[in-house]
């Protein structure tokens, strides 16, 4: 044995440790939590603005319409027909299971720093998808850089939610961010529409509105929760150094000041405000998500805005 | 400002290739730190202010090298060991004697008077100008060089080291004559004597020592002491009575205050005797014992204040003696009969005697003496010496004389051991035959009508011949006669070599051997040997140290041992009162100022603590991130 392979050894121990961390029994207690505190806060409230535009054999009454040749007659309406004399149908609204699309970002960015964005988008998945399951709603989970790297076939149940801890933590980081072009995958392959949450750290050299706009474009109900490491705005780095980009390795050589310093934290900021704008032009839920704040209350968050839930 | 090391050509050489390299890697692109960032599009925002911020990098970039540039310069200019030239001038030259005797033993300044002496020869050695060079002499018994004539601190300070004081008298003269002789020639010169002052006669040694034109300097040494010394101690067998031993001494009071001492006498290691007396200011006081028992080989005597206290001087409260060692010998005595004789040998119980007639065979046996009475026949080779009393005509190893008559000694050689104690003016003899000594006898007594006792040796066999018969005479009825016969079978056996109960340190000493060997072996106190060399019989030793010595010789069946003792015994060093002025002749000895104009700049010492200084500032702004 190699004095190399001492670290060998130990590393991989080690990832295995934190990835069974990622997931452990108070967070698996927390998302219980979440789940009661979703029922409660929101049970009725919000079930109206999920309900399908379909009109079919639902419970909840939609709307009368004139009776044709060929409707069923158990359907049609025989208090207005006394009163009015008039034969319509009664019609109730189609109930249909919501689908949930969790779209994790598996980019090299993601696990910069540490893996600090990618831990806390794969908990915030989890959450999210734990919650979902529990409204018995359908969810899927897909894993995405340039493509589409990896997929949890739809599920749904609230005992399923082991399958999504095991497909989460299997996910790696690795490769260059293009949400446009893996969604656009992901859209081909996903064609009933519905909730599509996006975790990223939206650092995409083609614009990070490509991916939402193709989400937005193909019927989706984009969800946008961004990725936040405050100490990317400000790393430690001055004199004379070499940048290069962890992705695509695009390389800049420059002599970092103080003054530098401030001017690329004054621009990460820029860049943040452009996606909220964005978002915000396009009514589409946009959540920062900071990695120092603990992903419970980011998810109560996330509910206290509404939207996610029927 | 002179450059006293690389000529300045090769030092433009050397910094010409020097400062090309540099600038050709200063030249060369520098390596940046690879740093990843997440998202490098955001940093295009502040990559535009690259250019405004490239000037600034740039005249970093070109401080850094000025700066390397200035240390290579001010290393290349240490290289040269610049020196001002004032240090060029002609140097000093400086003999440090530097007392180390008994006296600078004492412990009056701590830890004692030598090592503040070593302190004040170092401060003198660091003062030394540029130019200068110093000697260190060890001043002992013999003047003992122990540096050449250097300016380096790395040649001076292990010499200045190795100083140490003994237990001798600083011998001034020998001092002073080796440095006038060691700055012959020479500019500047300087004699620098460190000292207590203790150095015995100074206005006589100033009388035999001429200074020349070196100034005289000096560094005193020592507070004031207060001290009791035994200045004396010997010890020795009754002759008549060897079984028994008297001892002397004589303890001294240096002070000018009365002391309460407190005298022990050990024997062979075990305290024999303790007596306490009072000692006046300044008093010798001899002391006997008598009848001495209790020891068989070594004496020490121990003096100290009668409270407990030690004095100032430990290194003459202790003395030491051997007594003189017992052989029995073997004694063959032909003769047809002398009451005398036989009375003389029963004085000493550590005789074998065997007694033959003459013309009988003679025993085969080893004998150290024959002692042969009126009668001269031929001894064996296992017959080591012969006495001759009265001998015939023929067989004697010297031809006889005349016929004497009424005669006496008249001249007699008194520092002979064969005649030790004897007094023999007046010892009347009837009749006798003068002997005719040979060639490299001696005669030992004689009588104004010719030589009457002669020793010599024949064929590596001593002999001492009596030209008379002592029953002719008044001889046999004096104490003479028995002492005559037993000094005479003493040196022949060579007991007598440790009759010198002690010797005296800081002279040479002569220690009896037998004389067929060359070389002997001195093991001094301390346990170190010492190869010495035999002449004449007395193996040659110059000793420093007070304590029991061994000494061998020999190998085989030749191989002879035997142990001896030294002692300070000076009173002069015992005084241990300092002095603060020394003149010589009509020379003042001035202080010593050290550290005054002169001393020693180097300057390139300077330059690298600028270099070092000059990196600790780059060092320093460099995790601070100012020149990064």
């Amino acid at each position: 044995m190699g004095f190399l392979d001492l670290f060998r050894r130990d590393t991989a121990p080690r990832a295995k440790r934190r990835e069974r961390a990622l997931f452990d029994d108070e967070f698996q207690r927390k998302l219980e939590m979440l789940a009661l505190v979703s029922r409660r806060v929101f049970a009725g409230r919000l079930r109206a603005e999920r309900r399908s535009k379909k009109k079919g054999s639902g419970l909840e009454f939609a709307d009368h319409r004139d009776y044709v040749a060929g409707d069923d007659f158990r359907s049609v309406d025989w208090n207005v027909y006394q009163r009015f004399g008039k034969l319509l149908v009664r019609l109730y609204e189609e109930e249909e299971d919501l689908s949930i699309y969790l779209i994790v970002d598996c980019s090299s960015s993601m696990a910069f720093g540490d893996k600090k964005k990618f831990d806390q988008a794969r908990r915030l998945c989890a959450a999210l998808a734990y919650v979902g399951l529990a409204n018995l709603d359908r969810v899927t989970v897909v894993g995405v850089n340039d493509a589409v790297v990896s997929r949890m076939p739809t599920t749904r149940g609230k005992g399923r939610i082991f399958k999504v801890f095991e497909f989460l933590s299997q996910l790696e980081p690795g490769g260059v961010t293009d949400l446009g072009t893996a969604l656009k995958t992901f859209v081909a392959q996903h064609k009933r529409r519905g909730l599509a949450v996006l975790f990223s750290d939206l650092y995409d050299p083609a614009g990070f509105e490509a991916g939402i706009n193709v989400l937005r474009f193909n019927k989706f109900e984009p969800y946008v929760v961004e990725l936040v490491d405050p100490a990317e705005a400000r790393p430690s780095l001055k004199g004379d150094v070499r940048i290069y980009d962890c992705e695509t390795g695009e390389e800049r050589e420059l002599t970092i000041t103080d003054g530098m310093l401030d001017k690329m934290q004054r621009a990460v900021s820029d860049y943040r405000a452009g996606i909220e704008r964005f978002c915000a032009q396009k009514q589409v839920p946009y959540f920062p998500a900071d990695v120092n704040t603990p992903f419970d209350e980011l998810v109560l968050r996330v509910f206290r805005r509404g939207g996610f839930l029927r | 400002m002179v450059l006293s090391g690389l000529p300045l050509a090769q030092l433009l050489m050397i910094a010409g290739g020097a400062a090309s390299v540099t600038v050709l890697l200063y030249i060369l692109k520098l390596r940046r730190r690879a740093v990843p960032v997440p998202f490098a599009r955001i940093w295009d925002a502040v990559f535009r202010d690259r250019q405004a911020t490239e000037l600034f990098s740039k005249l970093r970039r070109l401080l850094s090298l000025l700066f390397q540039l200035a240390l290579l310069a001010l290393l290349i200019f240490a290289l040269g060991d610049p020196k001002p030239r004032t240090s060029l001038l002609e140097g000093r030259h400086l003999v440090v004697l530097v007392d180390g005797s008994a006296s600078m033993k004492a412990v009056d300044v701590k830890p004692t008077r030598i090592e503040v002496a070593k302190a004040e020869v170092k401060k003198l050695a660091r003062g030394l100008g540029s130019a200068d060079r110093a000697l260190i002499v060890q001043m002992g018994a013999l003047p003992s060089p122990l540096s050449t004539m250097s300016s380096e601190i790395t040649e001076l300070d292990p010499a200045i080291d190795s100083l140490t004081a003994s237990d001798t008298r600083a011998d001034l003269e020998r001092g002073l004559s080796f440095a006038v002789d060691s700055l012959r020639g020479l500019p500047k010169p300087e004699v620098v004597v460190v000292s207590d002052g203790v150095l015995g006669d100074v206005a006589e040694i100033a009388r035999r020592v001429e200074l020349g034109n070196a100034q005289l300097k000096f560094i005193p040494i020592g507070k004031s002491g207060t001290n009791v010394a035994i200045s004396e101690f010997s010890v020795r067998r009754y002759p008549l009575d060897k079984s028994r031993s008297e001892v002397m001494l004589e303890v001294a009071n240096t002070n000018d205050r009365p002391a309460q001492v407190e005298l022990s006498l050990l024997g062979d290691g075990t305290i024999i005797d303790v007596s306490r007396f009072l000692l006046g200011p300044n008093e010798r006081l001899p002391r006997y014992y008598q009848d001495l028992a209790g020891a068989s080989r070594t004496l020490e005597a121990k003096i100290r204040f009668a409270d407990g206290q030690a004095d100032d001087l430990p290194a003459d409260d202790h003395a030491y003696a051997l007594m003189p060692e017992r052989h029995r010998a073997r004694v063959l005595v032909i003769s047809k009969g002398n009451t005398y004789l036989e009375a003389a040998l029963l004085l000493d119980e550590y005789l074998d005697v065997t007694t033959v007639a003459p013309g009988s065979a003679l025993p085969s046996e080893h004998f150290d003496v024959a002692i042969l009475d009126g009668t001269a026949d031929v001894l064996p080779e296992t017959v080591a010496a012969a006495l001759y009393l009265n001998p015939p005509e023929g067989g004697v190893p010297l031809k006889l004389g005349a016929r004497l008559t009424d005669f006496g000694f008249d001249t007699w050689d008194k520092k002979s051991p064969i005649l030790r104690f004897l007094a023999l003016g007046d010892v009347q003899v009837a009749n006798g035959r003068a002997l005719v000594p040979g060639t490299g006898d001696r005669v030992l007594g004689a009588s104004d009508q010719g030589p009457i006792l002669v020793s010599g040796a024949r064929s590596g066999h001593p002999f001492v011949a009596l030209g008379f018969d002592p029953r002719g005479s008044d001889l046999v009825l004096r104490v003479a006669w028995p002492l005559f016969v037993l000094n005479a079978i003493n040196a022949f056996v060579e007991e007598d070599t440790g009759y010198v109960s002690s010797f005296r340190t800081g002279e040479v000493w002569r220690i009896p051997v037998p004389s067929s060997i060359d070389s002997a072996t001195v093991i001094d106190p301390h346990g170190v040997q010492h190869v010495v060399p035999v002449k004449e019989g007395r193996a040659v030793y110059l000793g420093e140290e007070a304590g029991f010595y061994k000494l061998s010789a020999g190998s085989g069946s030749f191989a002879v041992s035997s142990e001896f003792a030294a002692n300070l015994s000076d009173l002069a060093e015992s005084r241990i009162t300092p002095v603060t002025e020394l003149s010589i002749g009509r020379k003042k000895a001035q202080p010593v100022v050290i550290g005054a104009p002169g001393s020693r700049r180097e300057l390139w010492v300077y330059l690298l603590a600028a270099v070092l200084a000059l990196s600790v500032i780059e060092w320093v702004t460099y995790h601070r991130r100012i020149t990064v």
